[in-house]
């Protein structure tokens, strides 16, 4: 009595509550087609009502608007075979909705007893959802269209690395069709190239970590190529709105650039070579000098081959700086005075020479003279400064205003106010250096004489503002 | 006393570094190139320090290449090598052992110096 009893509610929430709850819109048909019932999903849906609807054929219903050849289709030739049909799509401008993409779901159900049964039709408004996807697969199309005007070869790629999509221009170059790549790992193309355990390591940093990759360099034989240069820049790519992301990788063919570079590198080594070689020569004979020649005459002669040694680290200095780049003034200086002290000091020498220097840049077109007159005055020093082969000797530059100050400070014993006229050799050190200020258009500040030792203070316009991005050379 | 085989395809560089090295009481041999440099370390001939240039005419990195066959032949042979160039990180990463360079244009002292340091290293 119980169970018959449970079984009623059952049954009257089954044709009642429940058909009238559920979202999709639902309609019961005879065999011939007539409305016996619907629910109120279809009366909202379809801006209609229970008296306009129950008892009329579908395809009366609302000015014959359910007369469609492809409902049709689904009620007279797909349901009388079948007991349900599911995913059936209709496409159809309906007056008084507008044009409507539903999905419907048609079951057919029999009474005992009834064998002639009834449908049920289910139908889901997924007008929206289409035309979310429609736009969604314009978008796309649009992307690829760009994608492929881009002359650089590109790939974008899930997280697991596998190819989404390849430009023209990447299966162009790569001599492969678009089957051939989606759905394969990128680095499983061509001969294994881009399976470098770098670039792998680096790539999957890409989408967890947000990290890019910044041209990294392959260089290999490729298939119908040759050997090739290629820089590999990587981004995690998102659409607003969209959680899932992935990788845009670019392909730069740099091959031309790279042999370019190696082109001028083997051409500046060679000159290098045979610049060296006859600064080498002069700097063989002048030490053949130096033994024939009386001991006063050894230091200008041994003066001579620190100069020669200076100009060989500018040479160096200025074939780096072809590129119009700056000299950065700290490095350069070291320089100088390594090579200084191992050809006028050595290793035993008690004189020692310090560079202290701010971070700046100077003109590569006036650091030949700078670094002359830097030679000049610290060669001045050692030589004058201590008569007991013990000092120190400091090189400072900083900047001032707009210009560049140099000190060339030591704590030797200092100049002699008394010297009248100081020998001819010391005379052209004090040239050379006059020179070279007025080469550069600079001014040399007077000495103070409070401070111990002697202290050289010279204003130099060589600063060099650098252009954003570009970097100075280090020696 | 050492005995010196000087590799430098500049002859009159090769000549005036001999005279020099002579001077100080060594002995000198010398190649113009990495195969007349071969050919004297295959020979019985003692010696003590190969100097070499790295670009030799006949090869770029000749020097590099001549260094790593004449310590296979003679383990206990000090090398120095000399260079007009730049001396990157790779270049130095192709050094043997505990080789010295010295940059062009050297010093006679300067020479004489990284002789005394490999000399002594060696010792």
């Amino acid at each position: 009595m119980t169970d018959s009893f449970g079984k009623k509610v059952v049954d009257d929430i089954a044709a009642s509550d429940i058909v009238e709850t559920v979202p999709s819109a639902l309609l019961v048909l005879d065999r011939d087609l007539h409305i016996t019932s619907a629910n109120r999903a279809f009366y909202q849906t379809f801006r209609t009502s229970a008296e306009e609807t129950e008892g009329s054929h579908i395809y009366e219903l609302g000015n014959r608007q359910w007369d469609i050849p492809s409902l049709r289709t689904l009620l007279e030739s797909v349901i009388p075979h079948r007991a349900t049909v599911e995913g059936f799509e209709v496409e159809h401008d309906f007056p008084t909705i507008g044009r409507r993409t539903m999905l419907v779901n048609a079951r057919k159900i029999f009474r005992p007893g009834d064998h002639d049964g009834f449908i049920l039709l289910a139908i889901e408004d997924v007008s929206e959802e289409r035309a979310a996807r429609a736009e969604s697969k314009r978008n796309w199309l649009l992307t690829k269209s760009i994608v492929d005007t881009i002359r650089d070869p590109l790939v974008v790629l899930e997280h697991d690395m596998t190819i989404v999509t390849a430009s023209k221009a990447f299966l162009t170059i790569f001599g492969i069709t678009e089957a051939e790549t989606q759905g394969r790992g990128v680095f499983e193309l061509g001969q294994h190239q881009w399976d470098v355990p770098a670039l792998r390591d680096l790539m999957e940093r890409v989408l967890p970590e947000n990290k890019s990759i910044e041209n990294f360099e392959i260089e290999d034989d490729f298939p119908g190529l040759g050997r090739r240069v290629f820089n590999l820049n990587a981004r995690k790519i998102s659409q607003p709105g969209n959680h899932t992301s992935r990788m845009l990788l670019v392909f730069e063919d740099i091959t031309d650039r790279k042999q370019r570079e190696r082109d001028a590198l083997t051409l500046t080594n060679e000159i290098s070579h045979r610049i060296k070689n006859n600064l080498q020569i002069v700097v063989g004979l002048i030490a053949f000098e130096v033994k024939r020649t009386a001991a006063p005459c050894v230091l200008g002669y041994k003066a001579m081959q620190a100069r020669i040694s200076a100009i060989a680290e500018l040479y160096d200095l200025i074939s780096q700086s072809s590129h119009g780049r700056a000299i950065a003034v700290d490095a350069y200086l070291k320089e100088i005075v390594k090579s200084m002290s191992a050809s006028l000091l050595g290793p035993e020498s008690g004189i020692t020479i310090e560079v202290k220097s701010e971070a700046l840049d100077i003109d590569p077109e006036r650091a030949v003279p700078f670094g002359l007159l830097v030679n000049e005055l610290a060669t001045n020093a050692i030589k004058h400064a201590f008569p007991d082969g013990k000092g120190r000797i400091v090189l400072r530059v900083q900047r001032v205003g707009d210009v560049i100050e140099l000190t060339v400070a030591d704590d030797g014993v200092g100049i002699k106010k008394n010297t009248v006229s100081p020998k001819i050799t010391e005379r052209r050190g004090a040239d050379y250096v006059a020179i070279f200020v007025r080469q550069l258009g600079g001014t040399i500040l007077a000495a103070e004489p409070e401070k111990p030792g002697t202290t050289i203070r010279i204003r130099l316009p060589l600063l060099l503002v650098l252009p954003e991005g570009a970097e100075p050379i280090a020696a | 006393m050492a005995v010196v085989l000087v590799v430098e395809d500049d002859a009159f560089i090769c000549e005036l570094t001999e005279m020099t090295v002579q001077d100080w009481g060594h002995q000198t041999l010398s190649a113009n190139d990495v195969d007349e440099a071969l050919e004297i370390l295959r020979s019985p001939q003692h010696i003590d320090i190969l100097f070499t240039d790295i670009y030799l005419k006949t090869a770029v990195v000749g020097g590099f290449e001549l260094a790593r066959q004449a310590i296979k032949m003679r383990p206990h042979l000090c090398v120095l090598y000399t260079t007009g160039n730049f001396v990157t990180n790779d270049m130095r990463a192709l050094f043997i052992g505990d080789a010295e360079c010295i940059r062009k244009p050297y010093t006679p002292r300067q020479l004489q110096t990284s002789f005394e340091h490999l000399l002594a290293a060696h010792s």
